[in-house]
């Protein structure tokens, strides 16, 4: 940055154009190691220490330096103004370099405004309100961050899943038949197992549309009796269920 | 003078995430005069800024809202495992400088003061919500004004805007500036 070069006057200390916000910045910097008065600028001077400046750079990036070659150009326009014999209403001409100073006078009014706030945003940034305190303090377990499911979600999910899979499984097995009390224990058993399940998977490993039904209604019921919960990352990502903290040891697999 | 006053009042700016400000205490404690209130708002503070404590209220926007102090930033840092909190950059802290002082303002003419083309900046600052389009200009193309918003005063610990140096204090903290270097020299 600029103001921070310009503390410290080391002669041919050398500066980077990319240091200055712009071409205002540049010229005031170089006024102020000159020790120029800012009303008189000598603009000859000043147009060729900003041109050594501008020629530092061996390649123009014109996106950022277009703005500093249009001061070039208005120097030289400055200058050449300068030049001209005058008309003979002394007075009343206005100096050509009158309206850069201004806008000079005015950028660096800004830039002390800058520094103002620079200092205020430093010492405000060592204020920490309950707003700004992040997350990571609420408790790290990580299903804390997951979003509870509600019944609704779960049968909507479970009804997109048995579509899919009406296609799959045209004959039904005769025989085996699945109660619903064995199905807890099932699910329960593997839970414990994996600490938790992946809904989706589960309903797919299932071998028939009867079995996916039993299934669908023995963890409604888990989730009724908060033996178990079922979260969800965020919107869209995979039902995961998982076992209710302290809960498991009041239904025995 | 009613000592809960002071713990209603206190219970209510605990719980604020914004500065809450003194009318809306008002609004919410229709039973106490509202030359109480004040009175109770006015030692609430006191008690805070003389007292051995780790947190403060401080007077941002308009409102009153609590903070830790400032002493203890590098403990805090540590509990949250935080590194310093990220500062606006240079381009983005002078084109906030323009439209503090200038608003309601155009990016043609904050480009024109700052000499350099300002839209990536303004995109930056509507982003983190430090200023907001106020209208448009009554000019060809009707341009976008700008102006700064409560967060920005939230943000810099400002009151208001009147809290912002004023011409006069700017001129002579830039004379101050000549004089140092003169000295130097």
């Amino acid at each position: 940055m600029a103001s921070v070069t310009s503390e410290q006057e080391t002669p041919g200390y050398e500066v980077r154009l990319d240091f200055f916000e712009g071409p205002l910045d540049l010229l005031l910097f170089l006024i102020r190691k000159k020790k120029i008065n800012i009303h008189d600028i000598p603009i000859a001077l000043i147009t060729r220490e900003y041109l050594t400046y501008l020629e530092q750079k061996q390649h123009l990036n014109l996106e950022r330096e277009a703005e500093f070659l249009l001061m070039a150009a208005i120097l030289i326009y400055i200058k050449s103004q300068m030049l001209l014999p005058r008309e003979k209403d002394y007075e009343l001409e206005e100096d050509p370099r009158q309206p850069l100073v201004s806008q000079l006078l005015d950028y660096e009014r800004i830039k002390k405004i800058s520094q103002l706030l620079r200092t205020r945003e430093e010492a405000q940034s060592k204020l920490w309100s309950r707003k700004n305190l992040p997350f990571s303090l609420s408790p790290p377990e990580e299903q804390i961050d997951l979003e509870e499911i509600s019944i609704f979600d779960l049968a909507e999910k479970f009804f997109t899943l048995l579509k899919m899979k009406e296609g799959q499984s045209v004959t039904l097995p005769e025989g085996k038949k699945f109660s619903l009390e064995e199905k807890i224990r099932e699910i329960l058993i593997s839970l414990k197992k994996a600490q938790f399940l992946d809904f989706e998977e589960y309903f797919y490993s299932q071998s028939s549309l009867e079995e996916a039904l039993i299934s669908f209604f023995a963890l409604l019921e888990l989730i009724k009796r908060k033996v178990v919960i079922a979260l969800q990352d965020n919107l869209f990502q995979p039902i995961k269920v998982w076992l209710f903290q302290g809960r498991q040891d009041e239904y025995p697999a | 003078m009613n000592t809960r006053l002071k713990e209603i009042i206190e219970s209510l700016i605990f719980v604020s995430l914004e500065p809450l400000s003194l009318e809306k205490i008002k609004s919410l404690l229709t039973d106490f005069p509202p030359e109480e209130i004040e009175k109770a708002v006015e030692e609430l503070l006191q008690s805070y800024a003389s007292n051995q404590r780790g947190i403060q209220i401080i007077q941002a926007a308009g409102g009153f809202l609590f903070t830790t102090k400032p002493d203890f930033d590098p403990y805090i840092r540590q509990l949250l495992d935080q590194e310093r909190k990220s500062r606006l950059s240079s381009a983005a802290l002078e084109t906030l400088s323009v439209i503090a002082y200038h608003q309601p303002v155009t990016l043609a003419q904050i480009s024109a003061l700052r000499g350099v083309d300002s839209a990536q900046a303004v995109k930056t600052l509507l982003e983190k919500k430090l200023i907001k389009i106020s209208g448009r200009k009554k000019a060809p193309g009707k341009p976008f004004l700008y102006r700064t918003t409560k967060k920005f005063l939230t943000y810099f610990g400002l009151n208001s805007l009147d809290d912002l140096p004023q011409e006069e204090e700017l001129v002579s903290l830039l004379e101050e500036k000549q004089e140092k270097k003169n000295d130097s020299a």
